[in-house]
């Protein structure tokens, strides 16, 4: 061991260190310019590309995934991440400024994300394509940032009000007939209701915001009001229509009608109480009507009413985009393309009954086959998809004030002071840098 | 009372108390191991008991045993790392006084007061500028990483445990510290050893977060990961069946090892009553 | 010149380790410190913002409450986890047929995961899934289902302190095992001798002797709390109505939800300068207790 090695020692470990701190400070720091792609006459060469999805979205990523492999030189490579971890995931990457060629995002966060810059200005491209009016424009809008637009529509999940037609006829109910008023869903579950045992008139997501934000919303948009405002930055729940709207619900679980049980659902299981068959109506995800077919349920659909009638959804799903860093944006356009295009949207996504983005092909042969998905694409006409840069951290996110807000209109001691209050605190979220 | 009947009142009444409690402890692995075998709507095992759930575990993504393959490499990766850094380390805090002596001890201590999410994103990073990115070796040396302050603990008062006139005497028979360590020393320590391999590979082979946002390549990712993936669906709905599948895959082999293993770290704590 | 040779050998064993700490520790550690000093954005370049990330804390009312409830839930889990591992210690101490098979039985919950514990509990403890309430339905401990996770602050509290106790008891019973049994018999022997009681002998040589070994447990059950978050994001959500929110969940918040690394880095730096404090004045009392003048 050289005698040299404890005189430098001190110093050198910290020259370096101090070395390594500088270097990887700067590395970090320094905006990556995404790199051109080489000009490559077709951009399917065999390129490698990289996706990642959340795990809600696998089964339509896979599906679109594995038809683009099957058919194309190019191959996509697809990481399914947890859905509960995926923005963590994003984050990181984008920190290290490794984020995949391609990347899909709930459709309410791709305001924060493009705001972030974390997605390619791909609006030439978009622009370019001849069905661009056809795409569905609550997509497209959430995609869009100053003017430009970064992302497309992947998959759609709307919110709509699901019935259960053996319980419906067991307490004296036309089961073709589902509630066209949320009064009237009311006077369904009560009489739901009263059939005993553990049957629950309806049920909601009463600890999750997001929940909160996909069942409820529809029915002050049915009813002709506003959340907030077009930019996201003022709130509007002390407005009449959300104070109408959150009254029936509140005196839905004061009576006991919704489900007790599940004033305390954070989320993961608001699904699964309906799919138990033991619930008689309520707003649910579209995308799930295959899984509570296959449970044996016989469920009616109808579209989310306002408190005296209108009809309107939450358009939610997912957009997916080309990263700021990627560096084979031809070849990942070419995915993008390619999954908006005729042969992907009907004979991938329809075949396999789940909605799709394109609003020129919803007469497909497959849709058209359920006459409960007609109804469900009929309404994507009335639905909204509200726009926030900082959605997540306002209606999502447990700790922020949305939740809180919700769940002292519907279980506090004061409707209004819950309201009033809350607005302040969320109008406060969405405007906070 | 006479004395045999108290004593065997006091007998019965441990036994119960212990027995209660040791149920206590094993029902909810239990009721795993059940959950996972149980017909339930919705999940890969509908009708009557049966391992469907399984069936679906084996398929899923890149299918079970690459996901256990991953796992494995990685768990071998850093219980050999850790074991092989802790041990000379903790032979360096025992028997050596060299400058930095406290100060390294200190850092390595402070790995444990520093929340694991902070660290992710330099980490990282870090692992992207070493060319370690998405790889199994880099997720191998953080989890190390973060073994090291228990490890090297351990380690430092098994050999602090055993007299130092071992070494000497070694020494004078002309044996250079390396060889004392491995020939004399390492058989003084083995529990110790023992109780830092095992406690590095329960860590390394159950972590979710680390590998989750360390590896992106789905077919490099560890068997936690995309048990999480797979119970979570659709908006809400969960397949609890196959969470509770893969819990009992994973811990099979950690109650296997745990109960083979059991007489070499119990002992291994005990070498050297704690000091500071 | 001895002696020299001998500090250079020890260098050279501890190399390996000072590597990996200065590598994969120091370094993004020192990058975190970097970081909470500017407005870090994902991508792009970062602007230096000093002090406004400390600043910002101290305007954060999620922060404070996380403070008080983080500290709060320290100071509970702390006695019940080391009432729960001291007792059991003392249950499996003294040989005698099937207490190896009750260690294993209590060690065992440490084969799982603590994200995958968590999880498992969330089932296990669901009001309408979970086994929990039709069993206790059955044996009349209670007629109606319980939301053990959600029903309120106390029932969220107390079912996270009961996902940590069932995780960590065994470890900890451990750790203070093999303490208890590095006592001497000859020490219970001697006062058994002169006289002394059952609960004598407990508090007059298990307790002293057994010093250094509980101040270790306590320093690592303190710090492990005052760093919880995996039972508290997974399993309570930080609810209901974010009365189990610990500061590492603000943490977590501030850079994967609110996206904003400076902030999330300063906050990290507060809670470790803290820690350091905190360990430093423990380790001293440890120290003390164990220098052999004391004993």
């Amino acid at each position: 061991m050289s005698k040299l090695w404890p005189r430098f020692h001190c110093s050198r470990a910290a020259l370096i260190g101090a070395a390594a701190l500088a270097t990887m400070a700067s590395g970090i720091a320094g905006c990556d310019k995404s790199k051109e792609a080489k000009p490559s006459g077709n951009p399917d060469d065999g390129t490698k590309l990289t996706l990642w999805t959340r795990a809600a979205t696998e089964a339509q990523s896979k599906l679109l995934v594995e038809a683009y492999n099957a058919s194309h030189k190019n191959k996509v490579e697809l990481t399914v991440v947890p859905t509960d971890n995926y923005a963590q995931k994003i984050a990181t990457a984008a920190g290290g400024k490794a984020l995949p060629d391609l990347f899909a995002a709930d459709v309410i966060f791709a305001p924060n994300y493009t705001s972030k810059h974390l997605f390619l200005d791909i609006t030439a491209r978009i622009d370019a394509l001849p069905f661009k009016d056809s795409l569905a424009p609550a997509h497209i809008k959430l995609g869009t940032y100053q003017g430009k637009k970064y992302a497309v529509p992947h998959t759609l999940d709307l919110s709509v009000l699901f019935w259960n037609k053996d319980l419906y006829a067991k307490a004296g109910l036309d089961p073709e007939k589902g509630p066209t008023t949320l009064k009237e869903m009311a006077e369904h579950a009560k009489k739901i209701q009263a059939l005993g045992g553990d049957i629950a008139g309806t049920t909601m997501g009463g600890n999750c915001g997001g929940c909160g934000v996909f069942a409820l919303w529809p029915s002050v948009w049915a009813a002709g009001g506003e959340v907030m405002n077009a930019e996201g930055t003022l709130a509007t729940l002390d407005s009449k229509p959300v104070k109408d709207m959150l009254a029936i619900w509140r005196q839905l679980y004061a009576d006991g009608i919704a489900q007790p049980g599940s004033k305390d659902e954070q989320g993961p299981t608001w699904v699964g109480r309906f799919q138990s068959g033991k619930v008689g109506v309520g707003p649910m995800p579209s995308t799930t009507l295959a899984m509570m077919d296959a449970a044996g349920l016989k469920v009616g659909v109808i579209a989310i009413p306002g408190p005296d009638g209108g009809q309107s959804t939450f358009v939610g799903g997912d957009v997916v985009g080309i990263s700021a860093t990627s560096t084979h944006v031809d070849a990942a356009w070419d995915f993008l393309a390619w999954s908006l295009s005729e042969v992907a949207q009907v004979e991938v996504l329809a075949k396999h009954k789940d909605l799709i983005a394109r609003t020129d092909l919803t007469e497909n042969k497959y849709s058209a086959a359920d006459p409960r998905v007609v109804t469900t694409l009929k309404v994507i006409a009335q639905g909204r998809t509200p726009f926030a840069l900082n959605f997540n951290q306002t209606f999502n996110d447990p700790q922020g004030p949305w939740l809180g807000t919700m769940r002292g209109a519907l279980f506090g001691p004061d409707l209004d002071q819950a309201l009033a209050e809350g607005n302040a605190k969320v109008t406060a979220s969405l405007t906070q840098k | 009372m006479r004395a045999s009947t108290r004593r065997l009142g006091a007998r019965t009444g441990y036994y119960t108390t212990t027995t209660a409690l040791a149920i206590l402890f094993l029902f909810p692995l239990v009721w795993a191991g059940w959950a996972s075998v149980k017909p339930t709507p919705g999940s890969g095992q509908t009708v009557g008991y049966g391992l469907g759930n399984f069936a679906n575990l084996w398929n899923y993504g890149q299918g079970l045993p690459t996901y256990l393959l991953n796992s494995v490499v990685v768990a071998v990766l850093s219980v050999i790392g850790t074991v092989v850094v802790s041990t000379l380390g903790g032979y360096a805090f025992a028997r050596f006084r060299f400058r930095g002596h406290d100060l390294l001890f200190l850092a390595t201590l402070a790995i444990l007061m520093v929340p694991y999410p902070t660290l992710l994103i330099p980490l990282y990073v870090l692992l992207g500028w070493l060319g370690l990115q998405n790889s199994l070796v880099g997720l191998a040396l953080v989890l190390m990483m973060f073994q090291l302050p228990f490890a090297v603990f351990i380690m430092r008062n098994s050999f602090e445990a055993v007299p130092r006139e071992l070494d000497e005497a070694a020494m004078l028979d002309g044996c250079s510290s390396f060889a004392v360590l491995t020939r004399i020393l390492l058989h003084a320590v083995r529990p110790g050893l023992v109780t830092v391999g095992l406690f590095a590979f329960l860590a390394s082979w159950s972590d979710f977060v680390v590998p989750l946002i360390l590896i992106s390549a789905p077919d490099k990712l560890p068997l936690p990961v995309a048990v999480v993936s797979m119970q979570q669906r659709v908006f809400g709905s969960i397949d609890y069946s196959v969470l509770e599948a893969g819990v009992v895959v994973l811990a099979v082999p950690c109650i296997f090892l745990f109960l083979v293993l059991q007489r070499g770290y119990v002992r291994g704590f005990m070498s050297g009553s704690l000091r500071g | 010149m001895r002696r020299d040779r001998r500090r250079l050998v020890g260098m050279a064993y501890a190399t390996p380790l000072a590597v990996i700490v200065a590598v994969l520790f120091l370094v993004p550690l020192g990058l975190v410190l970097w970081m909470s000093l500017h407005e870090w954005p994902l991508l792009g370049e970062p602007t230096l913002n000093l002090p406004d990330n400390y600043t910002a804390i101290a305007h954060n009312p999620l922060f404070f409450d996380a403070v008080w409830f983080t500290l709060t839930y320290t100071i509970i889990v702390t006695i019940v986890l080391f009432a729960a591992a001291f007792g059991l210690a003392l249950l499996v101490q003294r040989h005698r047929p099937g207490v190896g098979l009750f260690r294993t039985a209590f060690f065992l919950p440490g084969a799982v995961g603590f994200a995958t514990a968590s999880l498992l509990f969330y089932g296990l403890l669901s009001r309408d899934l979970g086994p929990l309430n039709p069993i206790l339905s059955a044996l009349g401990v209670i007629d109606k289902p319980v939301s053990w996770i959600s029903g309120s602050p106390k029932l969220a509290m107390g079912s996270s302190i009961g996902l940590v106790v069932w995780r960590f008891a065994g470890f900890n019973m451990l750790i203070l095992l093999t303490g208890l049994q590095a006592i001497p018999e000859d020490v219970y022997e001697a006062a058994r001798m002169d006289g002394a009681g059952r609960w004598q002998q407990f508090l007059r040589i298990t307790l002293p002797l057994l010093r250094p070994t509980i101040a270790l447990v306590l320093i690592l059950m303190v710090t492990g709390s005052l760093l919880a978050f995996d039972q508290f994001y997974i399993l309570t959500n930080g609810g209901p109505d974010n009365s189990t929110t610990s500061v590492v969940m603000v943490i977590v918040r501030e850079a994967f939800t609110r996206f904003d690394l400076g902030s999330a880095a300063a906050v990290s730096v507060v809670v470790l300068a803290t820690l350091i404090l905190f360990n430093a004045m423990q380790l001293q009392m440890l120290r003390r207790g164990d220098r052999p003048e004391d004993r």
